[in-house]
């Protein structure tokens, strides 16, 4: 069924293309471009009217009443609004540009639509995806946390995204700034099992656009998916609808590092509804990334604290991969002083002066010889240290 | 008949000898002003004459023409009334040419005859080419700086015709008030811990690098900016003069009367327009913040909040030293010989500052960073990054190094620059840097393997370099630039608002 999409080759002259030789993708699409179209509204449609074609036919032909009562409530601006927009739109020229991008498009009515999202309490009605949406088969893993993550954060994100793909596990994740771009980066770079990508905007477009290298990876190595057609930009609105449907596909949801309130913490609900196992992975008291992430532990989530802990809550075995030995050459005796002042919370070179007491050169020196070492790094001015890779 | 007075005009930082030229002959009662009189110079017509009214003199009820030479140079301001006055008295025949010989003036005058100071006697005196000057009397110690034995004051017009026609003598000058000639500074002493950003403040002060603090509210980046100024060394004779004149161009007080002997501190609120910032305006042509902290220190508090032209306007200013201000109606040269001090915060919210600490959208940080420009940015040799102190460092009751010592070590470095004959360390050419800071294998590896990851831009080294040769003349080790030397200059160039967001959305494929 997802193959359909591609059996139909897009004509290069749209006016000429038959309406009926359009393949449903072509429809879902322009169905979902109807303002005020919503998973819930388009579910409806698409139950009374399974082929999408027919959909579109009612809309611009058939009784609004009818419409109406599918919907379950009258709504006439509404309805009105569709009706131009479907008076107005030629279906092929839409389905031309969406089909252009590599966008593909399945709806839930369809057999093909992936069945953990289909027996959801809140689905989506259309699923738009660029890749190969089979890889949504196997065992699956949501990785998400806050967009101002720490170094802490960016580098564990990055480890479990490489571990658990390498174990056969994808990654669920959202492309967004900080820990999600940091899971997928680690997925991506093991070219293991495929990752998944849940997005808030049209396919058409990157955002944000600094994963826009990664968001071709994804696409290439798994699937990017999203809810919003070709050309629709992120609402505020698309992120937690976005959220629910990241839980909804996941296994199990880990959290990396969260701030006490973010759309981590609304993934993590919208996991709770659907019974999927949330793990947390502990972070210091001291810092604010990690508020979330620590309430949720004192709630009685399951600490994450290595990628073996996820595996065994899958059920699958540890993996048993012990990690990598250090390769970073051993810190001087004065760099081993720097690092134990540093501690695992960034700090300002300022702060590490006050700590130690040294003179600025002394510990200009070391900051400099241990970041070339690979032991710290700095952003913004800030000092963090970085785990074993 | 004809009655020539001198007297001066401003234009910008600058004076212009203005010839008063006076010509009262029979006809219809009138006055009128030729040579591109202002209109504060128009209106002198009303000051006048109410002026010589009140001294018991007499309105010429004749034809009274008065012509500001040279013609085609617009002449401006009040500081004309007092030669208008008594060329009209000569032109009219109630004193005598003779009385006026060699006599220059310069004051406003009030209705009811007194002499009032003018704005930017200074630059005025220094042009008037007669062998004594009559100002008003709290002019005369600023004018009797440039132009000592010519100048002299009195209360009132009257008093002044009296000395000119009688045998009455000019009144004594007035005593310089005594003040301490120590500005008082905030002291470094008050600063508790910060070591880091102390350090940066006194590689700024010796090698004259303009520095950037980035930091959350309440980490102190205004209090140390505030200590800078008190680190840099008095102004040399010269520099002295030519910082006098720009501030008394721009009507500031000058301090105790006289010159200003110490580095300014200007620190102009972020509503500042780039006129200004920059120097200019329609009518005069002023000074701006920019100039009048020229051989100090120009503070920017609030970076981000400034005006990203305005900021931007401050570019060629830095890099050349100097300030071309260009009008229709003429251009003016202000020196822009500063050392720039920045603070902001390091987002909207100012966070926590540390990563992971702030509540701002994406969107929001990037707009902010945005404002400040890369290029600014690149002007910043020193980025120190404020965290708030620890409280154990707050509560100490260890006092810090005190300003006076740390200037010590500052002068020093200077004195070094000067015996190498070159400018202070931040303003060395590439082709200077070469023979001045040469560097040892270990720092060139250090130097290498920063371009190599991306660190440096080649603009970026050369700075590095010139803030190296500083921490290097500040620890006393001459020759050759160590390792350590250029990974200290390393962490204090820290690029504090890295990861700037691009504008557009962009479509795949």
């Amino acid at each position: 069924m997802f193959a359909e999409s591609q059996l139909w080759a897009p004509n290069p002259s749209p006016a000429l293309v038959d309406p009926l030789a359009l393949p449903p993708a072509a429809w879902l699409t322009a169905l979902a471009s109807m303002p005020g179209a919503g998973p819930r509204r388009l579910a409806r449609l698409l139950r009374r009217w399974p082929d999408p074609a027919e959909a579109w036919r009612a809309i611009l032909e058939g009784d609004p009443t009818d419409i109406h009562h599918t919907l379950g409530k009258r709504n006439t601006p509404l309805v009105d609004s569709w009706r131009r927009f479907v008076a107005a739109n030629d279906v092929a020229e839409l389905w031309q540009l969406s089909s252009d991008c590599g966008i593909g498009a399945v709806g839930c009515t369809s057999p093909a639509f992936p069945s953990m999202l289909a027996d959801d309490p809140d689905p989506p009605a259309v699923l738009f995806h660029l890749g190969n949406p089979d890889v949504i088969a196997g065992p699956r893993v949501g990785i998400v946390g806050t967009r101002k993550c720490t170094r802490y954060g960016h580098d564990i994100a990055k480890t479990f995204g490489r571990d658990l793909a390498l174990a056969g596990v994808a990654v669920v994740s959202g492309l967004a700034l900080g820990v999600d771009a940091a899971a997928h980066q680690g997925a991506v770079d093991a070219h293991a099992a495929p990752p998944i990508a849940v997005v808030a905007n049209g396919l058409d477009s990157v955002y944000p656009r600094r994963n826009r290298q990664l968001w071709t990876d994804v696409a290439e190595a798994g699937v990017v998916l999203s809810e919003a057609p070709y050309g629709q930009s992120p609402e505020r609105w698309r992120f937690p609808a976005r959220n629910r449907i990241i839980a909804a596909l996941s296994d199990i949801v880990v959290v990396v590092e969260s701030h006490e309130r973010g759309g981590s913490m609304h993934t993590v609900t919208e996991a709770a509804l659907r019974d999927v196992p949330v793990m947390a992975v502990p972070g210091p008291i001291h810092s604010s990334a990690a508020e979330g992430t620590n309430e949720l532990l004192r709630d009685g989530c399951a600490p994450a604290c290595s990628v073996d802990d996820v595996l065994i809550e899958l059920g699958m075995v540890a993996s048993g991969r012990e990690s990598s030995a250090e390769t970073r050459p051993d810190p001087t005796g004065q760099q081993r002083q720097v690092l134990d002042a540093l501690g695992w919370l960034p700090a300002t070179a300022e702060q590490l002066l006050g700590r130690l007491r040294w003179s600025v050169a002394e510990l200009g020196a070391c900051l400099v010889a241990l970041e070339t070492a690979g032991w710290i790094v700095e952003t913004n001015g800030w000092f963090e240290r970085v785990a074993r890779g | 008949m004809l009655a020539t007075v001198a007297s001066a005009s401003l234009s910008g930082a600058q004076g212009w000898p203005v010839g008063v030229e006076v010509h009262v002959s029979g006809g219809m009662p009138s006055f009128s002003i030729v040579g591109l009189p202002d209109t504060s110079c128009r209106e002198a017509r009303d000051r006048v004459r109410a002026a010589l009214l009140s001294c018991g003199m007499e309105w010429p009820m004749q034809r009274i023409t008065v012509n500001l030479s040279p013609t085609g140079v617009p002449a401006g301001g009040a500081g004309l009334d007092l030669a208008i006055a008594l060329a009209v008295l000569v032109a009219s025949e109630q004193i005598t040419p003779l009385a006026i010989t060699s006599v220059g003036a310069l004051a406003e005058l009030g209705l009811d005859g007194t002499l009032r100071p003018v704005p930017g006697v200074l630059p005025l005196v220094d042009v008037i080419a007669a062998d004594t000057v009559v100002v008003a009397r709290s002019n005369h110690i600023e004018a009797d700086l440039v132009a000592p034995g010519l100048v002299r004051s009195v209360h009132t017009l009257g008093e002044l015709i009296d000395i000119l026609t009688g045998d009455v003598a000019w009144p004594a000058p007035p005593e310089a008030p005594e003040v301490a000639d120590e500005p008082n500074h905030p002291d470094m002493a008050d600063v508790r811990g910060q070591f880091f950003a102390r350090f940066a403040l006194e590689v700024a002060a010796a090698g004259g690098h303009h520095l950037l603090f980035v930091g959350p509210p309440g980490g102190g980046k205004s209090m140390l900016a505030r200590r800078l100024v008190g680190l840099l060394p008095p102004l040399d004779r010269e520099q002295s003069l030519l910082v006098s004149r720009i501030h008394s161009a721009a009507g500031e007080l000058l301090p105790s009367r006289g010159f200003i002997r110490h580095p300014p501190f200007r620190a102009p609120h972020h509503g500042a327009s780039s006129v200004s910032l920059i120097g200019g305006g329609t009518a005069s042509m002023r000074p701006g913040e920019l100039s009048l902290a020229s051989d100090g220190v120009l503070f920017l508090d609030e970076l981000g909040e400034f005006g990203p032209s305005t900021l931007d306007a401050l570019r060629q200013p830095l890099e050349e030293g100097v300030v071309r201000v260009a009008r229709a109606h003429g251009s003016a040269t202000f020196p822009a010989n500063v050392l720039l001090v920045g603070a902001m915060n390091p987002c909207p919210c100012g966070g926590a500052g540390s990563p992971g600490g702030c509540r701002c959208s994406e969107a929001a940080r990037s707009r902010y960073h945005r404002r400040i420009s890369g290029p600014l940015l690149d002007r910043f040799d020193l980025r120190i990054t404020v965290a708030r102190p620890e409280p154990a460092e707050l509560l100490s009751t260890e006092a810090g190094e005190a300003t006076s010592e740390v200037r010590d070590r500052v002068l020093r470095v200077r004195a070094i620059a000067a015996e190498r004959g070159t400018p202070p360390n931040g303003q060395l050419s590439p082709l200077e840097l070469e023979s001045v800071a040469p560097l040892t294998a270990g720092a060139r590896a250090v130097l290498e393997q920063a371009l190599a990851e991306q660190q440096l831009s080649a603009r970026g080294l050369h700075r590095v370099r010139a803030v190296s040769r500083t921490v290097a003349d500040l620890l006393g080790d001459e020759g050759e630039l160590e390792a350590e030397h250029v990974q200290t200059a390393l962490v204090l160039r820290t690029d504090p608002l890295a990861g700037g967001r691009p504008r557009r959305r962009q479509h795949v494929r």
